[in-house]
C-alpha cells in the first residue's frame, strides 16, 4: 500500500500568494511531474496551450503535470493520485487560507504517503492585520508554528524595517524554520520541493532564476563520503544545518546497515532517514545535496559537521558554487 | 406534489376563503360523492377527544375532514360531519391523539438509506448494546433480516465503549468465532473509529507489521504487535473511505425502508441538510422514479451549488461561491416530493467533537490536546461575506450551520454587510444555535434570523457541555425560552443521524433538557410542552415557508396528520418519551402503521 510519492503542503493565509505559487510551480515544473490538490480550481490560472485534457474534476498538463481540484473532499482526490503515484515525482497539497496545514499534513500520512514538508507562504504587508483579526487570528498564528519553512512574500510592500521586524516576529513564532523573503511567490523549485534524484535538469536552478536576482540568493553545496556514516553523524548533521539552509537530500551509507540504501530528506527543522532499498550494484556512498540562502554554509562547515570534531576528513568536496553550476544530484 | 397547484386554487376558490371550518361546513358538501366541485365530501372524517391543531388560536377541535390530499373541515363534529358522504370513512380515535405530523427541521436524510443496510450496534436509549455479550446475537440478528452472504460486509453503526457494562473496547477476538467468513466493522458513534474482527483485518491489509500512522490509534494485543480490534482516526478513516459502495440501484431499494424510519417516527417532512450534488443527483431519482412518498427538503451545499445549477444554467463559468442569475428558479417548489429550499453553509464544526468555533476558549483541551482551544471557522470571514452576499443578492434562503457563538458572530457580521434586515422576511435559518451568547438574540431579531435549535444535546451530551464550557456557557445552549421572549421563531431537530429519528425524545429534551445523569442543564431555557411541539410543527413549516400547507390542522392545509398512542400535551414528564406514533398520514394516505 506504501507509495513512494512525497508529498509538500502549502499552507497560508487567503491572499498570501499560495495560488501564484502553485501556477508557477505547475507551469514552470523544470521537468519534474507535480500532481498539486487544489481548493478552488477557478483560480488556478493555466495557459491554454499547456493544458492537455481537461477533465470535471482535474487538468492534465502537456508538461505531465496535473491540478486536481479538492471539491469532492480530500479522500476522493488523494485516493486518484494515489493509484497514479507512478505517473508522477511530486504531490503538492493546498491547504485552504484557514485550515491547519499539519493536520493536512497528517491526513496525507494516512495514505501512507511520505511527507516532505509543510510551507507557510506569508503576505508581508496584510500578515499583522491578519494575525489579530479576532475570527482568524488564532488561526493564522498556528499555521506558521507549523512550518517547516516560511515564503515571506511581497516584501516589496512593506519598509526595511517592518522587513527586519517581521522576520524577527516569525521567526519566534516558528523557531527552526527557514525564512525565504521573496516578492511575486518567487521560490525556486528545488527550495520548495527538493531536489528529485534524476529529474532536475542540467543548470536548473540558472534555467528558474530570474535574470535579477536568484542566482545571487540561493546556493547549493554537495556532500560525498564513501565511508559509512553513524546515524548519530546524520543526526549531528541534520541538527546543525542552521536556520539559512532550507533543504537537503540525498541518500545515505549507514554503518549499522551496510546493505541498505537510506534516503535523508530534510526541510527546515524536520527530517527524516528512511530505508529506500538494498544497494545492489550500485558503489556505496553518501552524498547529500544542500540547499540554502546564499553564503548560509560551506563544505567544510558541512563536513566539519558530518564528522564531528575529533572525526578525521573523509570528506571530498563536489561542489560549491553560486546557483550550482553542476547537477545538484546524479 | 404534482398538481398541488390546481388544488391550492381550488383551496382558495372554495373551502379556505376565510372562516375555515364554518365555511367548509356551510358547503354542500353533504350532499354525496360526485358533487359540485366546491362541495367535496369528506373521504375520512377523524373524531375525538385529543384532536391538538397546533394552531394558537384554536388548540384543540373534535373532529377533522380530510379529502383529496387536504384538510376540508376542523371544528366541532357536527359541523365537520356535514363533510360526510356516503363513501366517508369514519375513524374513531377513542383515547388516541391527532395532531400534525411532524417536520423534522434538521437532519441528515441521506444517511437513512445507508443506515437501514446497517446494524445498530448502539447503547441505551439509541440501541440496544449494554454489555460485551450483546453484540455477536445483535449481529447474528441483521445478518439473518438482511440475508448477508459469507464474505459481505456487516457493518454497525453506534459502538461505544461508554455504552459497555465492562467499560472496555470490544475485541476483534470476541467476534471471530462467529464471524469468521465475513468482515465485521462497527463504526464509533463519532464516526472516527470503529472495531474491526480478524476477517476485515484480513481484508484491508492490516496486521502486526502495520505502522501507526500519526493521528492514528490501532490497539494492539496486549504483548503483541497484532492489532486487537479497535483504531480510530487515520487509521480508520481511509478504510472507510475505501469501503465498498452500495450501487444506485441498491440504494434506490432502499428509500422506502429510509422513509419508513421518519414515517414510524410520525415525520412526514424530512431534511436533507447538507446535500452535496451527487446525493442530490441520486434523490432527483428516486423522486423521478416515484419513490418518495413523504416530502424531502434538500439544502444544496454552497460548494455544491454550481454543479447542479449548471441544469438551469449551461453556459455559467463562475466559481465554487458564486451563483448564476438562474439559481432562483431552482428552488422553493417541491417536485414528486423533493424540494430545494435553500442554500446551506456551515461555518465550524460540532461542540462534541471541540470543532466549533467559540469566542472564548473551552475549559479542557482541544481535539489534539491544544492549550486554550477555541476552534476554528471552517472558511475565512471574507470568503463567508462574499459568498453569502452572493446567495442574498440572488434571493434563495439561507441555512447556515453554526454551533459556537464565534461562528455565529460571522454569521450575523457577513449579514449586515449583506444590507439584510428581519423587514425583509428571508427567514435565514441558523441550524443548532447551539452555543448562543445572549447579546446574540438581539441580532437575529434584528436581521430576521430564525434559530433551528438542537435541544437533545442537554440530554446526549450534556455533561460533556458542563466540564467543557462551564455551567454559565453550557446552561445557555439551544436558548429556546429566550428566544421565543425575543419573539424569534424557534424550530427544534434531530439532527438525524447524530440523535435518533424520535420527535419525542426532542420535545421532552426541550422540555426538561435533562442530561444523560438527570441534571436539569440550564432550567431558564426550558419551554412549555406548547412551545415544544410548535418547534416541530407549525415552526419548522415557517422556516420552509409552507406554514400555509404544513403544520397546523387547519382548514385548506394538507392532511399531513399522525395518530400518537398518547398525548404529548398532558402525558406525565417521564411518559412523553414513551409516546409512539401509531399512524402516519400524507396528504391523506396513510403511509405508517403501528403492526398490533
Amino acid at each position: 500500500m506504501r507509495t513512494t510519492l512525497p508529498f509538500t503542503v502549502i499552507g497560508g493565509y487567503l491572499g498570501a500568494g499560495k495560488t501564484t505559487l502553485l501556477n508557477q510551480l505547475l507551469t514552470n515544473a523544470a521537468g519534474l511531474r507535480i500532481a498539486v490538490l487544489v481548493n478552488d480550481f477557478g483560480s488556478v490560472n493555466i495557459d491554454a496551450e499547456l493544458v492537455r485534457d481537461h477533465d470535471g474534476d482535474t487538468i492534465s498538463l502537456a508538461n505531465g503535470c496535473m491540478c486536481c481540484s479538492l471539491v469532492n473532499g480530500f479522500a476522493a482526490a488523494i485516493g486518484e493520485i494515489r493509484r497514479r503515484a507512478a505517473e508522477f515525482d511530486h504531490m503538492v497539497i493546498e491547504a485552504s487560507g484557514v485550515a491547519d496545514p499539519a493536520k493536512i499534513a497528517q491526513y496525507g500520512q494516512m495514505y501512507e504517503l511520505p511527507l516532505d514538508g509543510i510551507v507557510v507562504v506569508v503576505d508581508a504587508e496584510q500578515v499583522r492585520l491578519q494575525a489579530t483579526n479576532k475570527y482568524v487570528g488564532d488561526t493564522v498564528i498556528r499555521q506558521f508554528e507549523q512550518a517547516d519553512l516560511i515564503v515571506l512574500n511581497k516584501i516589496d510592500l512593506v519598509s526595511a524595517q517592518e522587513q527586519r521586524s517581521l522576520r524577527a516576529w516569525l521567526a519566534g513564532l516558528a523557531p527552526g524554520a527557514p525564512l525565504i523573503e521573496t516578492t511575486g511567490s518567487k521560490v525556486p523549485i528545488e527550495v520548495l520541493l527538493g531536489a528529485h534524484e534524476g529529474r532536475v535538469p542540467r543548470n536548473a536552478s540558472d534555467d528558474r532564476a530570474p535574470a535579477d536576482s536568484h542566482g545571487d540568493l540561493y546556493q547549493t553545496w554537495t556532500i560525498e563520503r564513501v565511508a559509512p556514516l553513524t546515524s548519530e553523524a546524520v543526526q549531528r548533521f541534520a541538527q546543525g544545518l542552521g536556520e539559512d539552509v532550507y533543504r537537503a537530500k540525498g541518500f545515505v551509507f549507514l554503518q549499522s546497515e551496510p546493505e541498505t540504501k537510506y534516503v535523508f530528506q530534510q526541510v527546515g527543522a524536520r527530517w527524516a532517514l528512511e530505508q529506500a532499498s538494498d544497494w545492489g550494484d550500485e558503489p556505496r556512498r553518501t552524498r547529500v545535496v544542500v540547499i540554502g540562502r546564499a553564503g548560509a554554509t560551506s563544505v567544510r562547515a558541512l563536513q566539519e559537521l558530518v564528522e564531528g570534531r575529533s572525526a578525521r576528513p573523509v570528506i571530498s568536496i563536489v561542489s560549491e558554487g553560486a546557483g550550482d553550476r553542476r547537477q545538484p544530484a546524479s | 406534489m404534482a398538481g398541488s397547484t390546481d388544488r391550492r386554487e381550488f383551496i382558495k376558490k372554495g373551502a379556505g376563503t376565510a372562516l375555515g371550518a364554518a365555511v367548509a361546513a356551510s358547503l354542500p358538501a353533504s350532499a354525496g360523492a360526485g358533487g359540485t366541485t366546491a362541495g367535496r365530501s369528506a373521504e375520512t372524517i377523524y373524531k375525538g377527544d385529543t384532536i391538538v391543531t397546533m394552531d394558537d388560536k384554536r388548540r384543540q377541535v373534535a373532529a377533522v375532514a380530510v379529502a383529496d390530499g387536504r384538510i376540508i373541515a376542523a371544528g366541532d363534529e357536527s359541523e365537520v360531519m356535514k363533510t360526510r358522504g356516503g363513501a366517508t370513512k369514519i375513524v374513531d380515535l377513542g383515547s388516541m391523539t391527532l395532531m400534525p405530523s411532524f417536520i423534522d427541521s434538521h437532519g441528515h436524510f441521506m444517511n437513512a438509506p445507508q443506515i437501514v443496510r446497517w446494524a445498530n450496534v448502539s447503547g441505551a436509549p439509541v440501541g440496544p448494546i449494554a454489555r460485551i455479550a450483546d453484540f455477536v446475537p445483535v449481529l447474528q440478528e441483521h445478518v439473518r433480516k438482511q440475508g448477508i452472504k459469507k464474505g459481505e460486509w456487516i457493518i454497525g453503526f453506534g459502538y461505544d465503549r461508554t455504552n459497555l457494562a465492562e467499560g472496555r473496547e470490544l475485541l476483534a477476538s470476541e467476534l471471530d468465532p462467529a464471524f469468521p467468513d465475513n468482515p465485521v466493522m462497527l463504526i464509533h458513534s463519532s464516526n472516527h473509529g470503529a472495531v474491526l474482527n480478524s476477517a476485515a483485518f484480513k481484508l484491508v491489509g492490516y496486521d502486526e507489521s502495520t505502522k501507526t500512522p500519526p493521528g492514528g490509534i490501532i490497539n494492539r494485543v496486549e504483548g503483541t504487535n497484532r492489532p486487537a480490534g479497535f483504531i480510530m482516526e487515520t487509521a480508520f478513516l481511509p478504510i472507510f473511505g475505501n469501503m465498498p459502495q452500495p450501487s444506485e440501484r441498491e440504494l434506490l431499494d432502499t428509500l422506502d425502508a429510509a422513509q419508513q424510519i421518519y414515517a414510524s417516527a410520525g415525520v412526514t417532512t424530512c431534511s436533507e441538510g447538507a446535500t452535496h450534488a451527487k446525493d442530490l443527483a441520486f434523490l432527483r431519482k428516486g423522486a423521478a422514479e416515484g419513490l418518495l412518498y413523504l416530502d424531502i427538503v434538500s439544502l444544496p451545499l454552497i460548494l455544491d451549488v454550481p454543479a447542479f445549477i449548471r441544469e438551469y444554467a449551461p453556459d455559467f463559468k463562475g466559481g465554487p461561491m458564486e451563483l448564476p442569475d438562474e439559481t432562483p428558479q431552482a428552488f422553493g417548489f417541491y417536485n414528486k416530493h423533493l424540494k430545494l429550499q435553500g442554500v446551506k453553509f456551515a461555518l465550524d464544526g460540532s461542540p462534541q467533537g471541540k470543532t466549533a468555533f467559540w469566542s472564548q476558549p473551552l475549559l479542557t483541551r482541544g481535539p489534539g490536546g491544544e492549550a486554550n482551544w477555541r476552534g476554528q471557522p471552517l472558511f475565512p470571514p471574507e470568503v463567508v461575506n462574499k459568498a453569502l452576499k452572493e446567495v442574498f443578492d440572488k434571493g434563495v434562503q439561507v441555512w447556515c450551520h453554526c454551533n459556537g457563538d464565534a461562528s455565529i458572530d460571522m454569521m450575523i457580521d457577513g449579514t449586515r454587510a449583506a444590507g439584510v434586515k428581519a423587514a425583509q422576511d428571508r427567514r435565514t435559518v441558523i441550524i443548532h444555535s447551539q452555543c448562543m451568547r445572549p447579546d446574540q438574540l438581539d441580532a437575529y431579531a434584528e436581521l430576521g434570523f430564525s434559530p433551528s435549535f438542537f435541544t437533545n444535546h442537554t440530554f446526549f451530551w450534556g455533561e460533556e457541555h458542563m466540564t467543557n464550557l462551564g455551567p454559565e456557557r453550557a446552561s445557555f445552549i439551544s436558548p429556546m425560552r429566550s428566544a421565543i421572549a425575543k419573539g424569534l421563531t424557534c424550530s427544534n431537530h434531530t439532527d438525524f443521524s447524530v440523535t435518533p429519528m424520535d420527535l419525542m425524545r426532542v420535545m421532552w429534551s426541550a422540555v426538561t433538557r435533562r442530561s444523560r445523569a438527570g441534571k436539569v442543564i440550564g432550567p431558564n431555557e426550558r419551554v412549555d410542552r406548547w412551545e415544544s411541539l410548535k418547534a416541530l410543527t407549525i415552526n419548522a413549516a415557517w422556516q420552509l415557508r409552507e406554514e400555509k400547507d404544513k403544520g397546523t390542522i387547519e382548514v385548506g392545509k394538507l392532511a399531513d396528520l399522525v395518530i400518537l398512542d398518547g398525548n404529548p400535551l398532558t402525558a406525565a414528564e417521564d411518559r412523553i418519551l414513551e409516546i409512539k406514533a401509531i399512524e402516519t398520514i400524507k396528504e391523506g394516505k396513510s403511509v405508517y402503521r403501528r403492526k398490533t
